[in-house]
């Protein structure tokens, strides 16, 4: 990262190479179209890109990279929202349209009955690997915080699996 | 059900390929390539914070500069010795605050409500502790007047701390503008107690705290709109 920050365009590919894939997976976890997820890692990289002069070496870079992702998500979202909106005042078109595409994925199975924070939270420490203070840094709040969330959404995976009978999820449906 | 049992289901979930489009790769690559050039990191968050405070302190004095140091003269030693350094504390832990919402991925301690909420009930101990003259005289228009005239000099400080962080990033812009506007409004109630000698309690703990929350808002409001604005330019 440093070594980008001072203009190595080598450096700046190798990282290109290596934090994509799980930007990416980013993403596609949040119901995102292959396309849409695409374009948004694309979009992440343009703002990282510019941004660049705001990481401080020494200092964790995964966390620095899903702010900014989850900066982009959060702006992609409420624009496709808005997008939606406008284009049902203009002829009301059905549902289909505005609609994103949903990827149905065992994950997003799996962590459909939580909220979208708890759902973000849980991503980022179990399928990311990230660390209470990484994800606490990535999304911008407290490691109480985070900790209070994944409390909370273990406590409703508990309950939600539990009564659906684990024996589906333990069948391999997962894997 | 157990923790590890969920822990195991969310690792078979997470072994989903991630592979990456290359041309997708090859196009950020590219984009990239032709304004790659050695960028300056931020200064330390120290210097920064250091920066904010001394331009809010700047602008409360220059503020009583122009109209008067009527309210420090008024205070006795001890109101002085706990208001001054009271205002100080929290300038400098809104201003760390400020730093962090503008610097991605900063280690955030303290939430920008509860700043708000621990900057006006620390000042309202302080000054219900102090201010015990418990007459209302000209209770609204006194009260106005200070109101304006703190968030009149909550402006230029707001301003001179954008321009001190224009290089950071919010990943939160209506959180950064609460923190900030928290920044601002501490700059306000500086000046007002520098300047004010009304010290009935009604009116300093209503009026001159009051700063801080308007103030707060504003500036919740503005980092609003402002991600608001850049949203509906991409449109």
């Amino acid at each position: 990262m440093a070594r980008y920050q001072q203009g190595d365009f080598t450096a700046a590919t190798a990282l290109v190479h290596h934090i994509s894939p799980a930007l990416h997976r980013f993403f596609l976890a949040k119901s995102m179209s292959r396309a849409d997820a695409d374009d948004l890692l694309q979009e992440t990289w343009l703002r990282i890109h510019k941004v660049r002069h705001t990481y401080r070496p020494g200092e964790p870079a995964l966390p620095w990279f899903y702010a900014i992702a989850r900066h982009i998500r959060v702006d992609h979202y409420r624009k496709s929202i808005r997008i939606a909106a406008k284009e049902r005042e203009l002829d009301e078109i059905s549902k289909e349209v505005s609609t994103p595409p949903h990827q149905s994925g065992e994950l997003e199975a799996l962590l459909a009955p939580l909220s979208e924070s708890q759902r973000e939270v849980l991503a980022m420490l179990k399928v990311e690997g990230m660390s209470l203070e990484e994800v606490a840094r990535a999304t911008s709040s407290t490691v109480g915080s985070v900790k209070q969330k994944v409390h909370r959404a273990y406590k409703k995976l508990r309950e939600t699996i539990g009564a659906a009978g684990s024996r589906k999820w333990r069948s391999g449906e997962l894997g | 059900m157990k923790d590890e049992e969920i822990d195991d289901f969310l690792k078979k979930a997470a072994q989903a390929p991630g592979n990456v489009d290359p041309l997708v790769l090859e196009r950020v690559c590219d984009s990239i390539k032709p304004s790659l050039r050695p960028v300056r990191p931020l200064p330390p968050v120290w210097q920064l914070a250091a920066g904010l405070v001394l331009a809010c302190a700047a602008v409360s004095l220059a503020g009583a500069a122009r109209a008067g140091f009527f309210g420090v003269a008024k205070m006795t030693l001890l109101e002085r010795s706990l208001v001054f350094p009271a205002l100080g504390f929290l300038a400098c832990l809104a201003a760390v605050s400020f730093v962090h919402q503008m610097i991605p991925a900063s280690r955030i301690r303290v939430s920008p409500g509860a700043l708000l909420a621990f900057s006006s009930i620390a000042l309202l101990a302080v000054f219900a502790d102090l201010f015990r003259d418990y007459h209302t005289d000209h209770f609204f228009s006194a009260g106005i007047v200070c109101l304006v005239t703190g968030l009149l000099h909550a402006i230029p400080a707001g301003l001179l701390s954008w321009l001190i962080l224009r290089r950071g990033f919010a990943v939160n812009p209506a959180a950064a503008g609460l923190v900030a506007g928290t920044l601002a409004g501490l700059a306000g109630v500086g000046l007002l107690e520098l300047h004010c000698p009304n010290f009935q309690a009604a009116h300093v703990l209503i009026w001159h705290i009051a700063v801080i929350p308007v103030s707060a808002a504003l500036g919740a409001l503005l980092g609003w709109q402002l991600r608001f604005r850049a949203r509906s330019k991409d449109l």
